[in-house]
């Protein structure tokens, strides 16, 4: 550590002693609550407690409101790129976006085009993941519009924080950010299409369990599997043990959109309801997220968004993407060659923290062998700059030290975009890992958005 | 509210039995450990009146083995673990707080395996499950999901008050308080009773000679109580 | 321009009770400025509720459930339709030119290409779409049960055999190759008391038609029922249902005058 980097450790150790103090009161607490979440390994389901740290992120309210700021309009620009996408096509007509980008992407859905959802939105719940560098400047790293997971477990964390560390928050001006239950509720009823809220889930062996049903607890959705659900006259319906049906008007589905009707995605789909996307597109229900809005969040389709901002809001971008370079141009694929062993190159087709490579973790022949995959499948990959990430400090038995963190905020669009005060700030336990998702076995900490 | 499912309905009766099945069987072992200190054997008696047989070398591995053992389906542990898998699945009906109570008494009902004693380290795990009962009744709004629980809670309660051969005056009661539960059950259900089983139970049910005579028949009925088997 | 009368049915047995029974049909012929539907019936039995919505291709879709047991589901649509050559499509969506999953060129795939695209012009689309279904009808055998309705072009292609919806598929793979966008076309044609399977092709501003397993350009005989990026998209009938049937009969006869 520099020692710039020491005192930074020594002030969080000083500044959160109560928090630090109560770390293993509010890790049994989360462990009663059942806050965890499911993975497989060697084919065996497991549930893992999510790992809490105790020493917060704290965000001050001038950097939020810039990322307040700067996430509203990056959303609100995906969701008209998406409009556009299964309308029009005009960002493509006008060249801003190569169609390859589109139609090889494995996240655009030929069965979506011409869907217009209620509203016309179809990011409802954007998870944008950021990163704070060296120099204090905010980057997106990856946006998420499917279905991203995360929510509750900063929610959760919040309230059991402030029952084991009340003297931290009386002394902050700390927001509160238990209002997700009431943004996710109005999102849900903005584009209800008469009936009931539901939250889809495949079950209690989904890694995410934990979170759907909490969320379900906290807004009051009817938590449903697919086995009880069916659609008659283009309408979505719980069937009910007497017999009985009742109308779902808006579903939050937690299952990915090529499992969600065996009519019209994949046939084999054991988790879907048949006959979904007629209701859907019969303007019967509300689907969130829509189904198909992988194409925004793809890898190779990051690239494009600030362009996505200028051409849809004729805004200046407030938030920078990382320095991306694409192997598909001439000029960048070059570039990228040239630098392979400073750079990360990400295989545009994984998901959760997968085909993320370092150039510098490389052997020669490694290195070689990857040129070679660019050079093969140019479209496959983009290569950004290593960014100088703010380190943030963690307990580590006792000790602090400093680890890569992210921040994965929560964008909610219903009659206006909003972004969730809070977070999900996941670390690395790996000193030497960039990687900090859950599934690679991070932790999280407690986001304080400061009020002022 | 109408959004019980069938499956949803199913989990809601048998978070009831099970609970109630940890707590009874945990309750039944506390009195019979209190006998086995001044008769060794006494739970032969218990093992008699489930009709299960006797392997067991001593007293200490009977009741280990009905305190932990997650394999042993009379076990409190194996009830418990059924008791929690419901529970996991019904968060959002019966609420975090209520789920938490079942943790708490997973993780009470581990720690008392390596207990000097036993029976003191385990004298929590009451508390809890009242606490449990308590959190439902505070915390479940759905009138028809609340009533599937304590349904299948009376159920399981007078099921194994007639295997023990309770005394009649508490089997009585524990009999009117499952009918005033059954009542509520709305029409189309599978938890609905069958009326002509319902009548011969009442009628064994009805005076203490009755129940003396005919509790395997009661039984019987009682196992058989409902039109469709949820 | 001509008129034509046509009907399609299709049996569906099953050899025990199924219920929740969901269902999506695609037999509607879908107007276009090549044809125009005048006057059609529908019956489906067990007679239920259906709804009626347009696809992403332009297709008709007929969604229905079915919540009682049954043993069978019958439907039949019997019509007159007018065609016209004269005219042409020219509902357009890029994807129509990139592969998808049951066209994906394979490595096998990629090298026949490679050795014969320098005999025709990648920029004329119409000599292009003559010259495959030209060499298809050389290289691949016409022949029932060698494939079946999941199979891809490039397991056709190891093949060397297969029906109408495989010749499509593997036509519909080279010219996309070329980059010519093509598209999918399940209907009904006077040479087959099925279904038939053809391809179309863009040719600069509108779609033109061509039936690689006959080798021919369509002609007015030709009623289009579905269209696609590939056989995936025009299923005329996709189902899914509960109980314990093993087998799965189905009856197809269709007539067109």
């Amino acid at each position: 550590m520099t020692h710039t980097e020491i005192r930074q450790a020594e002030e969080a150790q000083s500044l959160f002693t109560e928090a630090i103090g109560n770390a293993g009161e509010i890790n049994e607490l989360l462990r009663r609550y059942g806050v965890k979440f499911g993975i497989y390994k060697n084919g065996v389901f497991k549930e893992q407690f999510f790992p809490f740290d105790p020493i917060p992120r704290v965000i001050p309210a001038e950097d939020f409101h810039l990322i307040e700021k700067g996430l509203v309009q990056r959303v609100n620009a995906l969701n008209k790129f998406l409009f556009d996408m299964y309308h029009e096509k005009q960002i493509v007509r006008d060249g801003i976006i190569p169609e390859d980008f589109i139609y090889l992407s494995k996240g655009y859905l030929a069965q979506c085009e011409g869907i217009t959802p209620p509203g016309e939105i179809y990011s409802h719940i954007s998870g944008i993941d950021l990163v704070q560098g060296k120099d204090g400047a905010w980057y997106i790293l990856e946006d998420n519009l499917r279905i991203p997971s995360g929510a509750s477990y900063p929610l959760i964390a919040r309230e059991l924080t402030r029952i084991a560390c009340p003297g931290a928050f009386a002394q902050h001006h700390i927001t509160d950010n238990r209002n997700y239950a009431e943004l996710l509720r109005d999102t849900m009823e903005h584009v209800n299409c008469g009936g009931i809220r539901a939250i889809l889930t495949p079950g209690r062996y989904n890694a995410a369990y934990f979170e759907h049903s909490y969320l379900a607890e906290l807004t009051g959705a009817v938590l449903v599997q697919n086995d009880e659900l069916f659609v008659e006259d283009n309408k979505l319906y719980q069937r009910t043990y007497n017999g009985g049906k009742t109308q779902i008007g808006v579903l939050y589905r937690r299952i990915s959109d090529e499992y969600l009707d065996p009519l019209t995605f994949y046939p084999g789909s054991v988790i879907g309801i048949p006959n979904l996307m007629e209701a859907y597109r019969s303007g019967n229900l509300g689907l969130i997220n829509a189904p198909g809005n992988g194409v925004a969040d793809d890898k190779g389709i990051y690239y494009f968004v600030p362009k996505m901002i200028r051409y849809y809001l004729g805004e200046e971008p407030i938030l920078q993407n990382a320095p991306t370079y694409l192997p598909f141009y001439d000029e960048d694929r070059q570039y990228v060659l040239d630098r392979l062993d400073t750079l990360v190159l990400k295989d545009v087709s994984e998901a959760g923290g997968y085909g993320v490579v370092f150039g510098s973790d490389l052997t020669k022949e490694q290195l070689s062998e990857l040129r070679d995959t660019i050079l093969a499948e140019p479209r496959r990959f983009i290569a950004q700059e290593v960014i100088d990430f703010l380190d943030l400090p963690i307990l580590d038995n006792g000790r602090t030290v400093l680890r890569k963190a992210d921040l994965r905020a929560f964008v909610l669009t219903g009659k206006e975009t909003k972004v969730w005060a809070s977070g999900l700030t996941r670390f690395s336990r790996n000193p030497d890992s960039f990687v900090v998702n859950s599934s690679q076995g991070g932790g999280f900490k407690d986001t304080w958005v400061l009020s002022r | 509210m109408g959004t019980i499912s069938l499956e949803h309905s199913s989990r809601l009766y048998w978070l009831g039995r099970y609970t109630e099945r940890t707590f009874r069987t945990l309750e039944a072992l506390q009195g019979l450990y209190d006998k086995t200190i001044d008769d060794t054997a006494a739970y032969t008696a218990y093992l008699a009146a489930f009709g299960l047989p006797d392997s067991y070398d001593s007293s200490t591995a009977f009741f280990h083995c009905f305190l932990y053992d997650k394999s042993n389906c009379d076990a409190v542990a194996y009830s418990l673990e059924r008791a929690y898998d419901n529970g996991i699945v019904l968060r959002e009906a019966i609420s975090s707080e209520a789920l938490s109570f079942l943790q708490i008494a997973k993780d009470t009902l581990k720690r008392s395996e390596h207990a000097e004693n036993i029976l003191l380290s385990l004298l929590p795990l009451k508390d809890t499950f009242y606490s449990f009962w308590g959190c439902i009744m505070d915390q479940v709004y759905d009138e028809e999901a609340w009533n599937l629980i304590f349904c299948g809670k009376s159920m399981e309660r007078l099921m194994l008050s007639l295997r023990l051969k309770a005394p009649y005056a508490e089997v009585s009661r524990i009999f009117q308080k499952l009918c005033r539960r059954l009542r509520f059950v709305p029409e189309g259900t599978p938890y609905r009773c069958d009326p002509e089983r319902l009548e011969k139970l009442t009628a064994y049910l009805s005076s203490e000679t009755g129940y003396n005579m005919h509790t395997a028949q009661a039984i019987h009925e009682l196992e058989r109580i409902f039109e469709v088997s949820p | 321009m001509k008129q034509i009368t046509f009907s399609y049915t299709t049996k569906l047995t099953f050899d025990d009770d199924v219920h929740d029974h969901s269902f999506a049909l695609r037999i509607i012929p879908p107007d276009s400025p090549v044809q125009k539907l005048l006057q059609y019936d529908l019956h489906i039995t067990p007679l239920t509720q259906y709804c009626q919505t347009v696809d992403a291709f332009g297709n008709h879709v007929i969604s229905g459930y079915i919540n009682e047991p049954h043993r069978f589901l019958d439907f039949t649509i019997k019509g007159r339709a007018e065609v016209d050559l004269s005219q042409s499509r020219t509902d357009f969506l890029p994807c129509y030119r990139y592969p998808s999953e049951l066209t994906k060129p394979d490595a096998s795939i990629q090298a026949f290409f490679a050795d014969h695209r320098t005999a025709c012009d990648s920029s004329d689309p119409a000599a292009c779409a003559a010259f495959w279904s030209e060499l298809l009808s050389d290289t691949l055998r016409y022949e029932k049960g060698v494939t079946c309705s999941g199979t891809t072009a490039a397991e056709v292609m190891a093949a060397g055999a297969g029906v109408c919806q495989d010749f499509s598929h593997l036509l519909i793979s080279f010219l996309r190759l070329h980059g010519i966008p093509a598209r999918y076309m399940a209907g009904l044609a006077y040479c087959n008391g099925e279904t038939h399977a053809w391809v179309e092709y863009w040719n600069a501003d509108h779609w033109e038609g061509i039936d690689p397993s006959n080798n021919c350009p369509v002609s007015e005989n030709y009623l289009v029922l579905s269209q696609g990026r590939d056989f995936a998209d025009c299923s005329i009938n996709r189902g899914v249902m509960l109980g314990n049937y093993t087998q799965q009969m189905q009856l197809v006869r269709s007539v067109l005058s």
